[in-house]
């Protein structure tokens, strides 16, 4: 993996001292870091150290008490999840958030609502500008069904789907977005070794072919040194380390607390 | 038990309301006649009538804390109980032999719903289940006035109706109302023991989180709901019997429970105190509302001010007074 | 093996996306318009026109106007009633208010006043959620009963309190309402209206809008979070609900029962169309038709069943019977099929791309 190869560019995101507590509970403390346009970034640490939390903050989901976060040069308190989402910051969930009353398909394409511009009347007459545009769409996440290799099951109703396919089809909802910055919470949990493969050459491939930053939640340290070009540590809401691969990998703190030695 | 300051505020700013509405209307408006003891009158009719409405809301709040079912058929529970009673005291029974055996046709109610309906939709999403009690609930309508037929019945408790002075003479309040307030109290007293302190209750709100954890940890499911459903049908026979005797056993019995749902909104779902509350300000205020705006109106708001007032309420707080806040993770 | 989808290839995604893909689905479609339209009207006897098609076309309406709150979006409704007597009374006030203004306007401009109640009654929903919405929506029914009933002004002071649905016409001179108006005539109109506006709301919910309400329905966080509106999604719900709810309540009163009553659309109406939904499968356009034909056509049939059986029941027995198998019916319906006959009959169709064979 050279990262000569890859195209990455600035600053996109930074988080200055972010603290979020629940009540009396501190989930994360100061946490500061920055995000540059086109790199993978991990974040890693062990369970409950605040990750996901982090990543709610990110998204607007959770509001932090204390800290700032500037996204594309706009510095802010807090971020707003609506907004957040028009301004191209997709997510895939820990415990799948899927809707699974609907087929693949049509959760793919919920993830294109914000890009779909035909109002109720057009839609309730159908033909004409509400068709023309669905059939558009379809197009589009036709492409990523294509990606993702789903093209069996794209009208199964999701809640029928084994647990490795569901993790496909929520990350094509936040592909089908068209993200700048795709927030993975986990991808690869409870995936066999082939399933990992599938979806680290997936996470590759977007980073590829469209220039999306990454940021990465994920246990596997295979994978996360592999893939990323830069990690955080998070323990208990505090920051151990922040930097290449192999710099975390071997700060002494990072291993007290999580990694371990190699025996 | 803590009680969160928002919601001492809340009931205290509603108490604030309840006095300064009616007499400030009284002041503007020359239908509606307003003077200290007759407000108190109607204050304390309105609340012991709101102990009434916590009786049957106390049903509800059973079987939902301990299943999570919002069970629509309470109402009809209400009037199964009381028309089984009224029944077989009109067949001969002595009527401290007719609600023991009264009891034990309620037990057999909950066995029959938990084979037959609840056992069978273990596991279903809480709609489900909730339509399935509407089920319930026009299957004993109908069954009950087949067995028991549907003309109105009396229940006489040998307990005076009639209103009677006191505070010197200055305020009628009604016996009756009174000695179902008492009852009531007793059984919020008991039931709340019940859940807290015992080895059962703490089984039954295991089982109304989550219905699969509760079975792996060897909670038995069915016998469980016989249970609650049991002591439902017992907290509905003993509001029946309340009601019964106020206005006879009748068909509209079961509409009673519709009333019961305001008041479960404000109290919360799964609080008992919270049906007590609910129910004392609901009672109050909708006889308050009578009283003193309806003229303005034109009168009849008691069809929906209680509804109402449970929007409002719900609008500040989506959880009702007592309910749990519900914390959504993703 | 005669019905399947084998053999049928789509070339384009516009094919793909259409109502109808399979042949045979077409075919039946054609059939079902065939009698609908032509051999109903045709044969049918007043009593089947009168007591039986109407009502069971304008239950279905409303009961599409509610699937589309609770069975797409998601919201637990029991207002419905209380939307249908806007619908009625809006008719009722725009057709005295405005005599020569057309009934299709009248109809339709009932339904806009419909919405615009039902998003004023659905604002709480971005508050409130599952049974507490449920129980705020009975505040909407109890209330808009009680106004329509108190005030004068929505009878225009009738003395007798009853007021009938003023004749009106179509096409000039073919009377749809009032006295002089023929069964067939009705029907038609009715049919017409029911047919176009269930055409409508097929096309929302296999659109944008009815895969924001499903989003909505099945997990409104996420939804949220991919950046779906919260608050126009729902609103629309119920708008659109309402809408079809109210004009459903303009053709019961104009068309059915020829006059306009508080009565009609009380909380049993609600609930009535709550088991419509239910019986015929939450989340389905065809399980608003099977549900309304199953709830007019049970009553009938217990009522006949006794006859036909030659047992002799007392007729207030009867409803008691009614209610009791009512309610187990219900019970049956939902451990056996939660999704109601509209999923019945997908599975029907489903062993059809088998039979004659039997694997």
């Amino acid at each position: 993996m050279d990262m000569n190869e890859r195209k990455i560019g600035d600053v996109i995101l930074a988080l200055d001292n972010i603290s979020l507590s629940f009540g009396s509970m501190k989930v994360l403390n100061n946490i500061s870091f920055d995000v540059k346009q086109g790199e993978i970034r991990s974040i890693i640490g062990p369970n409950g150290a605040g990750k996901s939390s982090m990543l709610n903050v990110i998204n607007g989901f959770y509001h932090p008490q204390e800290g700032s976060i500037t996204f594309r040069g706009e510095k802010r308190k807090e971020m707003d999840v609506h907004k957040a989402a028009a301004s191209g910051i997709a997510r895939t969930f820990q415990n799948i958030a899927l809707f699974k009353g609907m087929s693949t398909l049509d959760n793919i394409m919920t993830g294109r609502n914000l890009k779909i511009k035909s109002n109720l009347f057009q839609q309730a007459i159908y033909w004409g500008k509400a068709q023309k545009e669905e059939i558009e769409h379809r197009y589009k996440v036709e492409e990523i069904i294509d990606f993702l290799e789903i093209q069996d099951i794209r009208k199964t109703p999701v809640g029928r789907l084994p647990y490795g396919f569901q993790k496909r089809v929520e990350l094509g909802r936040a592909l089908a977005a068209e993200p700048d910055i795709l927030l993975l919470d986990e991808p690869m949990a409870g995936m066999n070794v082939e399933e990992k493969e599938d979806m680290s050459r997936f996470i590759l491939d977007i980073n590829d072919e469209f220039g999306t930053t990454i940021i990465l939640i994920e246990h596997d340290m295979g994978v996360v040194m592999d893939l990323s070009d830069r990690v955080v540590v998070l323990d208990y809401g505090l920051q151990l380390a922040d930097g290449p691969p192999d710099e975390v990998r071997s700060n002494q703190k990072v291993i007290d607390a999580y990694l371990g030695v190699s025996h | 038990m803590r009680i969160e300051r928002d919601i001492i505020y809340i009931i205290l700013a509603f108490i604030v309301l309840m006095v300064v509405v009616p007499w400030t209307a009284g002041q503007l408006s020359d239908q509606i006649f307003f003077n200290w003891p007759f407000f108190f009158e109607v204050a304390i009719g309105g609340l012991l009538s709101g102990v009434m409405y916590s009786l049957v809301a106390l049903g509800f709040v059973l079987i939902f804390k301990a299943s999570g079912v919002f069970n629509f058929s309470q109402g009809a529970i209400v009037l199964f109980s009381a028309l089984t009673l009224v029944g077989l005291h009109e067949l001969g029974l002595p009527m401290w032999l007719a609600m023991i055996a009264t009891m034990g046709v309620m037990y057999l109610v909950a066995v029959a719903i938990e084979k037959f309906v609840l056992g069978k939709l273990v596991n279903q999403e809480h709609i489900i289940l909730f339509m399935a009690t509407i089920g319930i609930a026009y299957f004993l309508d109908g069954f009950g006035q087949i067995l028991w037929g549907s003309d109105v019945k009396l229940l006489d408790l040998g307990i005076s109706q009639a209103p009677g002075f006191y505070f010197d003479g200055l305020i009628l309040i009604n016996d009756f109302d009174l000695f179902a307030a008492v009852v009531a109290g007793v059984m919020v007293l008991s039931l709340a023991i019940f859940f807290q302190y015992t080895r059962i209750g703490r089984a039954l709100r295991a089982v109304a989180d989550d219905h699969q954890a509760a079975l792996s940890v060897g909670i038995p499911l069915n016998h469980i709901w016989i249970i609650v459903w049991t002591v439902a049908g017992l907290v509905g026979l003993v509001a029946g019997i309340m009601w019964g005797s106020k206005m006879g056993v009748q068909f509209s019995l079961a509409l009673i429970a519709l009333k019961a749902l305001p008041v479960l909104i404000l109290g919360g779902f799964t609080s008992v105190p919270g049906a007590i509350i609910g129910g004392l300000i609901i009672g109050a205020g909708e006889k308050l509302a009578e009283v003193f705006l309806a003229p303005m109106i034109g009168g009849g708001i008691e069809e929906w001010f209680a509804y109402m007032l449970a929007l409002a309420f719900l609008v500040f707080r989506p959880q009702g007074l007592f309910g749990e806040k519900i914390i959504e993770r993703v | 093996m005669i019905y399947r989808e084998a053999g049928v290839y789509k070339s384009t995604y516009r094919a793909d996306q259409a109502i109808l893909t399979i042949p045979q689905d077409r075919w039946f479609m054609t059939a079902i318009f065939a009698v609908a339209f032509l051999l109903i009207p045709a044969f049918s006897s007043e009593y089947w026109l009168g007591a039986i098609m109407l009502p069971f076309l304008i239950l279905a309406l409303a009961a599409l106007g509610l699937n589309i709150l609770t069975g797409y979006a998601g919201q637990l409704s029991l207002g419905t009633g209380g939307f249908m007597a806007t619908g009625a009374f809006s008719a009722y006030k725009l057709a005295t208010s405005f005599p020569d203004m057309h009934i299709l306007l009248v109809i339709f401009g009932a339904g806009l006043i419909a919405a615009a109640v039902g998003i004023l009654f659905g604002i709480p929903s971005l508050r409130i959620k599952g049974f507490y919405l449920a129980v705020a929506t009975l505040a909407s029914q109890f209330f808009l009963i009680w106004m329509f009933d108190k005030f004068g002004w929505f009878t225009n002071y009738s003395a007798s309190g009853v007021i009938s649905a003023p004749p009106m016409t179509i096409f000039g001179d073919i009377f749809v309402t009032g006295p002089q108006a023929s069964l067939v005539a009705k029907y038609m109109f009715t049919l017409s209206v029911v047919v176009v506006l269930a055409l409508v709301a097929k096309n929302l919910v296999r659109s944008n809008t009815g895969r924001e309400w499903m989003a909505v329905r099945d997990m409104d966080i996420a939804a949220e979070i991919i950046g779906i509106p919260m608050l126009s999604t729902k609103l629309k719900a119920f708008a659109v609900s309402s809408f079809f709810c109210g004009v459903a309540g303009a053709l019961w009163a104009f068309l059915y029962t020829g006059s306009v009553e508080p009565l009609a659309f009380d909380v049993n109406r609600s609930f009535q169309v709550l088991f419509m939904i239910i019986i015929g499968g939450l989340g389905s356009i065809m399980g608003a038709f099977l549900g309304s034909a199953f709830i007019i056509l049970l009553p009938i049939l217990l009522n006949n069943a006794p006859n036909l059986l030659g047992l002799n029941i007392r007729t207030d027995m009867v409803s008691h019977l009614e209610f009791m198998i009512f309610g187990a019916l219900i019970i049956f319906f939902l451990i056996v099929e939660p999704h109601g006959l509209a999923r019945l009959w997908q599975l029907a169709k489903e062993k059809l791309r088998l039979w004659p064979f039997p694997h």
